[in-house]
């Protein structure tokens, strides 16, 4: 009897599958590893299986028996527990409150207050038993973040864990601490505890896994042996059907044109661009690509000036900007589709108008008094050419749909005129016909001598629409490929293989 | 989502309810008392009294217009009173008298808005540690008392003289609501604001100049709040340490009424001043109908409740 069966699971965001027809079956004592490209439905299973989401088709079978399972609370009294990227503890509370977070504190007689020996003796039981060391006295915002890792899973093996997902464990561990974290997974496997590990670093996974499941564009692409694969077939099977980009493009000729954007040696205060060098002529559609957490969108925000940048050389038009600032690049002709649309593109509660014209409001105002009628000519005339479905000018952007919030966002973008677009996941919940009008409108904007920084994390689509694609690993630009002829394998490779390697491991250390 | 064609009652009720309401009101205490409360003195009186808590609530719909809250208008009004009278009983010239205490307001509006925007504080601490502050400076410039001798008639104008029959107070009040109507409906200082409460990232990355617009709503709300404060002192001739304490509170209900109304859930100026004419009315008319205090505080509360369930219900 396995100890997870998942059947033909199924889960529908509007008309699009997140994740259809998956079918997976997990042992107790197993180290099964998940992959696949950003997007591919690794998220959205492990929020199916642990209640966050509840799926619209297909079956799940704990322990052989069929299980709905209703909530997180619902998942973790089965015994499935996840730790997180972002993770779940108070971070004013010390090891041993967040350990016991949720669960029952032990009382005295009479509600006579709170056993902590007992408390502090079961956890230093549990820290013997995993053979760890966490500093239960500290609170989790003093620890570090392997600390922090290491706590959540005491955590859930105290609630009685059986199943444990871990999503990207490793992303801000060093070395020597992944290490720690790894003896630790061995050894939970070893008393019998299955986990599903996730994550885009390969060499771990075939460290740790017996198999690995590989998920596409939602779907299953195959669950194989460690010992069956290597790195470069496991890259196929998660690229799947290679696809050309697509030959109906025109192939930018541009080499002529002078440079709109140049960025060198770009880092950020917070490290999260710690080397950008790249350029953009005019004409030119440059997607950037690179797994999650590469720093793309930081790259954005900081050539936009709301990332503050340390270190490096931005020019637009040749012209050195010397203090990014939104409203210095609206000024330079410069705009940027968030990829948050409701946290960071539009004012929900707004209207249509209002929206629109917020970056350009100084064009319809005398003396500071805004022009009503030629701003509600002007808006309407957006939402005719880009063929927004709304009631009207006046409708607040939070009735629209998705694609059409997006279309407004677009409709501001042009307002002021620009010359360089830097859009972030633009497509991201739009509709298939907003996609292609959105893909549409850019190349249009490029051939009439714009210019567009692309990133999204669908590589097809990149693929698709840029004319060259430049490669983000860790906060760092490490390569660019042109994109006529370039096969999602080969980018895929060159994510999973960056050539500026980081600091070489210290195995067997410690 | 909107359904065309058919009239949404409950929407209506939502936008309008709180009209509704106050003309319910005035209808339900003129037939109670027809003889004292349904007479033009008293409703020119009402507008009177109700003339302190538009200007004050006024500058906190401003503040509540970029999302944060100014809880030192109490106090800023009672500095605000206290001052201007200290520097008319020092024989002041009449400009002086006004401008000066306004002037320190804005300044003290500013550095409220800038500890907020640059410090990243709360604006509900920094600003009750202000009003902490500025009611510490108050008792000091007065020693803790009245301040009501040797106060020249030049200052009582304002609070005290009528044109046409109406106070110059009534005439303050609607030329301060009108003003401010137009800055937030037709400028593009108005639009800022609302933008920068309705989503602040959105607005930084739309170019706008978020530091400098929220420092700006600051200031001006501290400078009606002293304003305020200065034409309570000139009606009663006299000004106390803690007279515009009482401001605080009523502003905030009123600010809250008037967010059901016109604009659903957004802070607006007409709204703000139907907000605290309900509460004008009912102190008025429940003071004739000779409701003890307590109960009126009772009823305005609930009044207030209500009318942000009503906004509540219905709404997806």
């Amino acid at each position: 009897m396995s100890l997870l069966q998942v059947r033909n699971l199924d889960k529908t965001f509007g008309q699009n599958y997140a994740l259809s027809g998956v079918s997976l079956t997990i042992e107790a004592g197993e180290i099964h590893a998940l992959v696949g490209e950003n997007g591919a439905g690794k998220s959205t299973f492990i929020k199916l299986i642990t209640g966050v989401y509840q799926p619209d088709g297909g079956d799940i079978f704990w322990q052989g028996e069929k299980v709905g399972i209703k909530n997180p609370r619902n998942a973790r009294d089965l015994g499935i527990s996840v730790i997180h990227q972002d993770r779940h503890l108070v971070p004013y509370f010390t090891g041993l409150e967040n350990l016991y977070l949720g669960a029952d504190y032990p009382k005295r007689k009479l509600w006579l207050g709170i056993r902590w020996d007992i408390m502090r003796e079961e956890a230093e039981k549990l820290k013997v038993q995993l053979g760890i060391e966490v500093p239960l006295e500290k609170q989790a915002q003093d620890m570090s973040p392997t600390e922090r890792t290491l706590l959540e899973i005491l955590r859930a093996v105290r609630v009685g864990c059986k199943l444990l997902f871990l999503d990207e464990p490793t992303a801000s561990l060093t070395d020597l601490e992944t290490e720690i974290l790894f003896r630790l997974l061995f050894r939970l496997k070893s008393q019998g505890t299955a986990i599903i590990y996730v994550s885009h670093r390969l060499d771990e996974v075939f460290r740790l896994a017996e198999r690995i499941t590989v998920l596409r564009n939602g779907q299953l692409a195959g669950t194989v042996i460690k010992d069956d694969v290597n790195k470069d077939s496991l890259i196929k099977l998660m690229a799947g059907r290679e696809i050309l980009s697509s030959d109906v493009k025109k192939e930018a000729e541009v080499n002529a044109e002078p440079f709109v954007l140049e960025v060198k040696g770009l880092r950020t205060v917070d490290k999260r661009v710690k080397e950008a060098t790249f350029s953009l002529r005019k004409g030119e559609i440059v997607g950037i690509f690179g797994l999650a957490g590469a720093g793309r969108t930081e790259l954005l925000e900081a050539i936009y000036g709301i990332r503050p940048n340390c270190r490096g050389e931005i020019r637009i038009k040749g012209k050195v900007l010397s203090k990014p600032s939104p409203a210095v690049s609206l000024q330079e002709g410069i705009v940027l589709i968030p990829e948050d649309r409701r946290g960071q593109a539009l004012i929900m509660d707004m209207s249509i108008r209002e929206n629109i014209t917020l970056p350009v409001l100084k064009n319809y105002t005398a003396r500071g008094i805004i022009a009503h009628t030629k701003e509600l000519r002007d808006t309407e005339d957006c939402i005719t050419e880009l063929k927004i479905k709304a009631n009207g000018a006046g409708q607040a952007v939070q009735a629209l749909s998705g694609g059409n919030q997006q279309k407004v966002v677009f409709a501001r973008a042009l307002m002021s005129r620009p010359g360089l677009f830097l859009c972030d996941e633009p497509t991201q919940g739009v509709d298939v016909m907003t996609r292609s009008e959105i893909h549409r409108l850019l190349r249009n904007q490029a051939e009439q001598g714009g210019a567009v920084v692309y990133v999204s994390s669908d590589l097809e689509e990149m693929l698709e629409v840029a004319h060259r694609l430049v490669i983000m690993h860790d906060g760092e630009t490490i390569t660019e490929f042109a994109a006529k002829g370039l096969t999602q394998e080969s980018v895929l490779q060159c994510c999973y293989y960056p050539r500026k390697e980081s600091e070489p491991s210290i195995e067997g250390e410690g | 989502m909107k359904e065309k064609g058919k009239p949404n009652w409950l929407q209506l009720l939502r936008v309008y309810g709180t009209v509704i309401a106050a003309i319910l009101i005035v209808i339900g205490f003129s037939v109670l008392s027809p003889t004292s409360f349904a007479t033009w003195d008293n409703a020119v009186n009402i507008s009177r009294q109700i003339s302190f808590l538009v200007i004050i609530a006024v500058g906190a719909t401003l503040v509540m217009a970029i999302g944060e809250f100014d809880l030192s208008v109490g106090a800023m009004a009672s500095l605000g009173g206290v001052f201007s009278a200290k520097l008319a009983v020092q024989g002041s010239p009449f400009w002086a008298v006004f401008l000066i205490p306004l002037g320190v307001a804005f300044g003290i509006g500013f550095i409220n808005g800038w500890i907020v925007t640059r410090f990243r504080v709360l604006s509900f601490i920094t600003t009750m540690a202000m009003g902490t502050i500025l009611g510490g400076f108050t008792f000091w410039f007065t020693g803790g008392t009245t301040i009501f001798e040797n106060i020249p008639e030049s200052f009582r104008y304002l609070g005290q003289s009528e044109w046409l029959g109406i106070p110059v107070l009534s005439f303050v009040m609607i030329l301060v609501t009108v003003i401010f109507w137009f800055v937030m409906a037709n400028t593009a200082f108005g639009r800022r604001l609302y933008a920068l409460g309705g989503n602040e990232a959105a607005s930084r990355i739309a170019g706008i100049n978020v530091h400098a617009n929220k420092n700006l709503a600051f200031a001006i709300c501290a400078a009606l709040a002293a304003l305020a404060g200065i034409l309570m002192a000139s009606r009663l001739g006299s000004a106390h340490p803690t007279g515009g304490n009482g401001l605080f509170l009523p502003a905030y209900a009123a600010a809250f009424l008037g967010m059901t109304t016109f604009k659903e859930g957004v802070p607006n100026i007409w709204g703000t001043f139907v907000g605290a004419a309900i509460i004008g009315i009912l102190a008025n008319g429940l003071t004739i109908l000779e409701v003890p205090t307590f109960m009126q505080d009772v009823i305005t509360g609930v009044i207030v409740i209500s009318a942000v369930i009503l906004q509540k219900l219905g709404r997806k």
